[in-house]
């Protein structure tokens, strides 16, 4: 009788042979487990073990499909008797059968975020953005979820997500109901831009160069001094103009649910700035491990900032951290408040403090979810509003100048606690994103940034009319440093500056 | 000023301060001078004996509801500036007012709990009086160097 244990060797049609273990008492049935086992993520994802069939392949020409209830080492010791060869591996067959389909080397179909189930949609631990630097995409682990949700809306009549126009990171777990058409991926990544650095995984450090955030390592060496550079941080989707994608993110389609549409995962964007622009590849790359202190004369779009924190002391840092990245910006130390604040409109992004005395981060959190719900805000023609039945729009709740409230505010918890548990809870109240504090000032600018990109795409003009003011701005300001700097010269150093 | 190196502050400030926390507010002064940053610490300084004298009563009157609160409060800012170990004490008392134990367990004596916030809020005090002396020192060095 054979041996207690043998190895024997299979493989993928043109692929390497790998080596099994099998026990003196297996029956091919059992190989295939052992198959599935070590093939884990190429069929173990898509494939159980009565899918896999094993043929025999010897030297000799001899090429059969083996039955599940033949024994193997009997079928061995007949047709190897002087041991297999890794020619002669067994091969492994899967179905061909179409209804069936592999996983996509692509991302599955993303979810629409919230589609369905009104404002509760978010996202498990391993999608969320950690804050520790190079795991701010964590490994994916759901390249391969199941391929017939992937597969199956593939002609959806939707045109964009906001999910993949602002951020293109999409999200691994299918939501059902989700839909998109798989082709515009392609069709969109590449584009005149000549920033836009497409291609996977640039960069690829780590765990991180997972398939689907090819320009997650990205970086844009200019950063808003034409109108293509803006646009082009959102990573993957890019537009081909920028008119192209203000009309697709109006045009968030069916599957939207009615509000508030979009709980968007972060979006990755490269904060390096003009200044740096000099740099080598090298340093970009050290930046990926460890990102620089902010560049504060960074370009963040013009967008309006409400600071929600109880602490004066913490309140004061943050003004002074926002003041620095010259964006507009308010506070409030309760959550009442900062509802109060956010009504009177124009907000783009809340850094809401999670803790607050009266009414906390999440009420008040909820609370603008819930107005904006019903005033309409980010609500798309033909959304289907039958999952939710339509609240009563109270004169009490009817928000005033709705011009001033052009897309959901964002909303970036946070928050004290590093618990997951807490984290959920922060994105089920609707929050987009969340920071742990201490605040690192690297992060917060980054979200920012990111937050402020994805809102000044949606108020395209909004941020053409701040691009010509900054750039008047600007130059008045460099024009007063230049004189400072040549008073403070002359202040200093007369017999010097009269040498000159 | 310029910013100290990592040793200079490791010395003044050993292992009360948590540095990466506390460079970025030094970070944020104005070359030349730390106007900022000595603005937000002497606030913080303010704050926390404020805080320290309303713990000192809210343990006198029982009030664990106040106490966490307050713990709560102190725990955020002195965060924020990387004093690690107020931060750490201050959490304690947070926890202990909402009647739990540091694990989060629920803590149903509130006498324990009383006893639990008295003994960290003099362990706290302590710590603060300790980081508070070399922040004053750092400050005042500081304005030395620069001969103001």
């Amino acid at each position: 009788m054979a041996e207690a244990a043998r190895k024997i060797w299979v493989t993928r049609p043109r692929a390497s042979a790998t080596l099994v273990t099998i026990g003196s008492n297996d029956l091919v049935d059992d190989v295939r487990d052992m198959i599935l086992r070590k093939y884990a993520n190429s069929l173990g994802k898509t494939y159980d073990s009565p899918d896999l069939t094993l043929r025999l392949n010897t030297r000799t020409g001899v090429s059969r499909v083996l039955g599940p209830e033949e024994h193997m080492a009997t079928v061995m010791e007949q047709f190897f008797p002087n041991g297999q060869t890794v020619d002669e591996a067994f091969i492994i067959d899967i179905p061909r059968n179409t209804t069936t389909p592999r996983p996509s080397p692509r991302a599955p179909a993303p979810p629409i975020p919230g589609s369905g189930s009104g404002s509760t949609a978010y996202y498990a631990d391993d999608v969320r953005p950690s804050e520790s630097g190079e795991g701010y995409f964590p490994p994916v682990v759901g390249t391969a979820t199941s391929p017939r949700l992937a597969t199956k809306h593939t002609n959806g009549s939707m045109p964009h997500s906001m999910t993949v126009i602002s951020s293109g990171h999409l999200p691994p777990i299918p939501s059902p109901g989700g839909s998109r058409p798989r082709s515009h991926r392609d069709r969109e990544t590449h584009t005149p831009s000549p920033n836009v650095h497409s291609g996977g995984g640039s960069g690829g450090v780590g765990p991180n160069s997972a398939s689907y955030h090819p320009t997650r390592h990205s970086h844009s060496r200019t950063h808003s001094s034409s109108s293509e550079h803006i646009v082009a941080h959102p990573n993957n989707s890019m537009p081909r103009s920028p008119g192209h994608e203000i009309a697709a993110a109006a045009r968030m389609g069916p599957g939207t649910p009615p509000s508030p549409p979009q709980r968007l995962v972060s979006p990755h964007l490269p904060t390096l700035r003009t200044r740096k622009s000099k740099r080598g590849q090298a340093q970009q790359q050290d930046y990926q491990q460890n990102p620089p202190p902010p560049a504060l004369n960074a370009k963040v779009p013009p967008i309006s900032v409400l600071i929600v924190e109880d602490n004066p002391i913490n309140l004061k840092l943050l003004e002074a951290f926002v003041k620095r990245l010259k964006v507009r910006w308010q506070t409030a130390m309760n959550g009442r408040e900062a509802v109060k604040k956010w009504r009177s409109g124009g907000f783009h992004l809340v850094l809401m403090d999670i803790q607050l005395p009266g009414m906390n981060g999440l009420e008040a959190t909820r609370e603008i979810r819930r107005l904006e719900r019903i005033n309409g805000i980010g609500v798309f023609s033909n959304a289907p509003a039958e999952a939710t039945p339509p609240e009563e729009l109270t004169e009490e709740d009817r928000l005033e100048g709705l011009a001033k409230f052009k897309s959901p505010v964002i909303i970036v918890a946070l928050t004290a606690s590093s618990l997951q548990s807490d984290r959920h809870e922060a994105l089920a109240a609707g929050c987009n994103d969340f920071l742990t504090k201490p605040v690192n000032f690297v992060w917060l600018e980054r979200k920012v940034m990111e937050w402020g990109c994805m809102q000044a795409l949606i108020d395209y003009q909004g941020w053409r009319e701040w691009k010509q003011y900054s750039a008047k701005a600007e130059a008045m300001e460099a024009a007063n440093k230049r004189a400072q700097a040549f008073k403070k010269q002359s202040k200093k150093n007369r017999t010097q500056l009269s040498e000159s | 000023m310029a910013l100290p190196d990592d040793k200079e502050l490791e010395a003044i400030f050993g292992d009360t301060i948590d540095l990466t926390t506390f460079k970025q507010i030094l970070e944020m002064d104005e070359p030349g001078d730390n106007e900022f940053s000595s603005s937000i610490v002497f606030g913080f300084f303010d704050q926390a004996e404020e805080t320290f004298a309303s713990m000192d009563t809210a343990l006198d009157a029982e009030d664990l509801e106040k106490l966490s609160e307050l713990g709560h409060f102190l725990k955020g800012s002195s965060a924020t500036l990387g004093l690690v170990k107020v931060r750490d004490g201050c959490e304690k008392i947070q926890r202990y007012g909402k009647q739990e134990n540091l694990d989060g367990s629920p803590e149903n004596d509130v006498k324990v709990c009383l006893e639990q916030i008295k003994k960290a809020l003099t362990a706290v005090k302590s710590d603060y009086e300790e980081v508070e002396t070399g922040l004053r020192n750092f400050y005042k060095d500081d304005d030395e160097e620069e001969g103001v």
